[in-house]
């Protein structure tokens, strides 16, 4: 409840509670065993990666040069690249950069798109116009060059990376948020909000975002998986993470040059990818099914 | 004759939140050449249990139970869907309530006619399209040849209804299922389609299943009756014996709950007591001035080379008062620009006027930030109360907003102030944490016009407040409003396309034209003696209860 910082809760705690919009959406996906396997797949990863320094079993910079590579063995499970690093080790700590990445970058491209989307929605007109038409002109720039140009001017930094991916994922956020407050703002309620007195950024807040909190949220499971993506595809490049640092996506780049000869360095961090974007994808499509009845079936 | 006997057709609906009988026994006979009504409110089961026998609902959710429908020596429950087909819209036919979106809009009414003839009738083009045009004439399309190839957005509502009846007609089915197909339309349109299916009915000898909620429709067209609540069949009897002497108490209560508007409302009992003075008062002193009040939008018409801009007048140069305390009417039918102009009155649309004040506020010369002050005192209550609810605030939410935003109350008083809101409206106190789903239609009107009073205000445009509710729910809402502004001493500008509602419950009336206000009076002096002939016109077309001696 929204108002209920203005008054304690004693006083309402006498009347029976409702069934908020959001809890049946919880109740539809928890019946929704893909999406909730994702979710606790998930769960455990940030816990992994939160705690990843204290779980790893060497040192992310350690090296044992006359070990060398080596396969999977009982020391090092998921064996050791060509310097004697612990791949384990590497790849929790890999998780770590790039799950930031990805929720950081999209709470950036979540925060930016949303305001400008509604913002953009809402007012129309010339306005509309004019913020959308920024929104094409940065479609239309090339994401690579963009970010190379950014590394070039301001070097390279994990929170560039962060900027960047999320200067560049909120457009389309921006374009999705606008289309539902489009549609929203022809609803009654709003209606009645103007007719009652409210500003224009209470109409928003209370009245247009939480209502469109489905799509939102949808999209943002989405993102992030892309975001992870995109973050593997310049640390590939060499515009991303610098070794000994690590991310999933530097690691993979490194298994790629040496797959014939130790396939186990691709193998190891393009599982923990692979399923991590499955676990998320699971959870996006349950989450929409969840906010969208009439989409899902029983 | 019997055409078709249905009996104990039962259909449930298997959805997540559990089974729903939706049809529940149901048992009717249509005879040849006769209409038999399907009357109730919505949820009754009404439409559900026509679509199950034509095989339309959806399944799954949707499973027929059990039954059987004989129609032609035949069950139309056992049918397969291939052999349904072959009777669906061949000798049986349905006409919809939306005639927009029953019809294909890329396709000419031609094409779509010669296409429905075509599918069950081996013939040429050219015997099809002679057919088409015949039924055409039939349902009263002048120009044919020309009017064969225009689309469907090119024709009125009304017109569009005929093309469907048309559209049914062409197959020269045996029996035709009419669900809700006025419901749509403007009153005097509604009052041509209901004489043109009786026409037909008569000369193609039909056998009609006419689905409504409208009691005084059905009056005028049935020769049986069929009530349902619940799923159920209440009450069935022929139309003469059901409307002078109903048996069930529902029956009962839906004919008393239809405002009659040959009768005199009955407010004037109450307002005794409040005294002549009041009104002496008031009527010096007008709350709300209004002249010469337009609005026009442009509409950009893209041809190839030049973009043509033409001005479209939903208002035109209107001038009105409303009075301190009472409750002034305004009537049209759609497009008439009757909302276009409840909302220009209090600035949700800005419109150009000569003079607009209210309460000695001149709302034109506002700024945006005394504006959002000033509308504490402009309050609206809209048509649809699903729509007009913030489907993520409890009714506290939705109650606590105005009061804090206006100031009217605090954190010690908010709780006290909300649930004497809900006491006014008529609401229990314990659904003070619930959402809007979990309530129905009328309670969630209760809510809005609970959120109208809240900032306690001078002004209430009401807009449609009932249309989309039953008429149990409907009577009960009127007069909660009737009362309410009473009680707070209330103004209201109340919008309705629904004359025996107005009558019912509004001091003075304007009936609204395209854009113009054609004709403005007390009520009953404009009820009793209609001088403008569009008005007369409209009155006429209201359809009363028809009960033959």
């Amino acid at each position: 409840m929204f108002f209920k910082s203005a008054i304690s809760l004693q006083e309402l705690n006498q009347y029976e509670q409702g069934r908020s919009l959001s809890e049946d959406a919880f109740n539809r996906l928890k019946k929704n065993k893909f999406a909730l396997f994702g979710l606790i797949y998930l769960s455990v990863m940030i816990v992994l990666a939160v705690f990843a320094p204290l779980l790893a079993p060497y040192a992310y910079d350690a090296q044992d040069l006359s070990l060398g590579a080596t396969p999977p063995s009982l020391a090092h499970w998921m064996g050791t690249d060509i310097f004697g690093r612990d791949q384990l080790t590497r790849i929790l700590h890999g998780s770590r950069v790039s799950l930031m990445v990805g929720f950081v970058a999209t709470a950036v491209a979540l925060l930016i798109g949303v305001l400008w989307g509604t913002i953009a929605g809402y007012s129309g007109g010339k306005t509309d116009a004019i913020m959308m038409r920024i929104v094409d002109v940065l479609y239309a720039l090339p994401f690579t060059i963009f970010i190379i140009l950014l590394t070039v001017v301001f070097g390279r930094s994990i929170f560039l990376l962060f900027l960047a991916i999320g200067a560049v994922e909120w457009l389309t956020m921006a374009r999705i948020v606008r289309g539902q407050v489009m549609a929203l703002r022809q609803q009654e309620f709003i209606e009645a909000a103007v007719s009652m007195g409210l500003s224009r950024w209470q109409i928003m807040s209370r009245h247009l975002i939480p209502n469109i909190l489905g799509p939102i949220i949808v999209y943002t499971t989405l993102t992030i998986p892309s975001v992870i993506l995109l973050e593997s595809f310049l640390s590939f490049l060499g515009l991303g993470i610098q070794p000994p640092a690590s991310s999933w996506g530097s690691l993979i780049s490194y298994g790629v040059e040496t797959i014939e000869e130790y396939p186990w360095l691709l193998i190891f961090p393009s599982l923990f990818l692979s399923v991590t974007l499955f676990a998320l994808n699971f959870l996006g499509d349950g989450l929409r099914d969840a906010f969208d009845p009439r989409s899902s079936k029983d | 004759m019997s055409l078709l006997t249905v009996s104990n057709l039962t259909t449930r609906f298997y959805t997540r939140e559990g089974i729903t009988t939706a049809v529940d026994k149901v048992s009717f006979t249509v005879k040849q050449g006769e209409i038999l009504g399907i009357v109730g409110e919505s949820g009754s089961g009404k439409s559900v249990c026509c679509y199950s026998l034509m095989g339309l609902i959806p399944s799954p959710p949707g499973k027929i139970e059990s039954g059987s429908a004989l129609f032609q020596g035949q069950d139309l429950l056992k049918l397969s869907e291939r052999e349904l087909r072959k009777i669906r819209g061949n000798s049986v036919a349905m006409i919809f309530q939306d005639p927009m979106t029953s019809l294909t809009p890329h396709m000419t009414i031609g094409e779509q006619l010669i296409e429905a003839y075509r599918v069950h009738n081996k013939s040429t083009s050219q015997q099809a399209k002679l057919r088409a045009i015949k039924v055409l004439q039939e349902v009263g399309i002048t120009n044919i040849e020309q009017r064969m190839n225009a689309y469907p957005h090119e024709f009125s509502g009304g017109m569009r209804q005929r093309v469907m009846i048309a559209m049914a007609l062409i197959t020269e089915p045996k029996l035709l299922i009419a669900d809700e197909p006025t419901t749509a339309l403007d009153v005097t349109v509604q009052a041509q389609i209901l004489q043109l299916i009786k026409n037909l009915q008569i000369s193609h000898n039909l056998g009609v299943i006419f689905i409504t909620h409208d009691l005084a429709v059905i009056s005028q067209l049935a020769d049986d009756i069929v009530v349902m609540k619940n799923g159920e069949v209440v009450e069935a009897a022929t139309a003469n014996a059901l409307f002078r002497s109903p048996q069930h108490p529902y029956t009962q209560s839906l004919i008393a709950a239809i405002p009659d508007s040959a009768k005199p409302k009955n407010r004037h009992a109450i307002e005794v007591n409040a005294g002549d003075e009041i009104k002496a008062n008031a009527a010096a002193t007008p709350l709300v001035e209004v002249k010469g009040l337009s609005k026009s939008y442009s509409l950009t018409q893209n041809t190839w080379f030049f973009s043509k801009k033409r001005e479209f007048k939903a208002v035109d140069n209107v001038s009105f008062d409303i009075f301190k305390g009472e409750i002034l009417g305004l009537v049209g039918e759609s497009g008439s620009g009757k909302s276009t102009l409840g909302r220009s009155v209090i600035r949700l649309l800005d419109a150009d006027a000569n003079v607009l004040r209210i309460d000695n506020t001149d709302l034109q010369s506002l700024g945006a930030d005394d504006l959002r002050r000033a509308r504490k005192n402009l309050q609206m209550i809209f048509q649809d109360p699903f729509a007009s609810l913030n489907p993520r605030f409890t009714v506290f939410d939705t109650l606590a907003e105005p009061l804090l935003v206006h100031g009217i109350a605090n954190k010690n008083n908010l709780l006290q102030k909300i649930n004497e809101l809900l006491d006014d409206v008529g609401l229990e106190r314990k659904h003070i944490r619930k959402y809007p789903h979990e309530f129905s239609g009328g309670q969630r009107q209760r809510i809005a016009i609970a959120r109208a009073l809240a900032p306690q205000p001078k002004l209430i445009i009401a807009d449609e407040p009932v249309s989309a509710l039953d008429v149990t729910i409907q009577a009960q809402i009127l007069e909660l409003l009737l009362e309410l502004t009473q009680k707070h001493g209330l103004t209201m500008l109340f919008i309705s396309h629904d004359l025996s509602v107005v009558r019912y419950l509004c001091d003075r009336v304007m009936v609204m034209n395209k854009g113009q206000i054609v004709e403005q009076g007390e009520t009953e002096a404009l009820f009793s003696s209609p001088k403008n002939s569009y008005t007369q016109q409209l009155l006429s077309a209201i359809p009363t209860l028809k009960v033959s001696a």
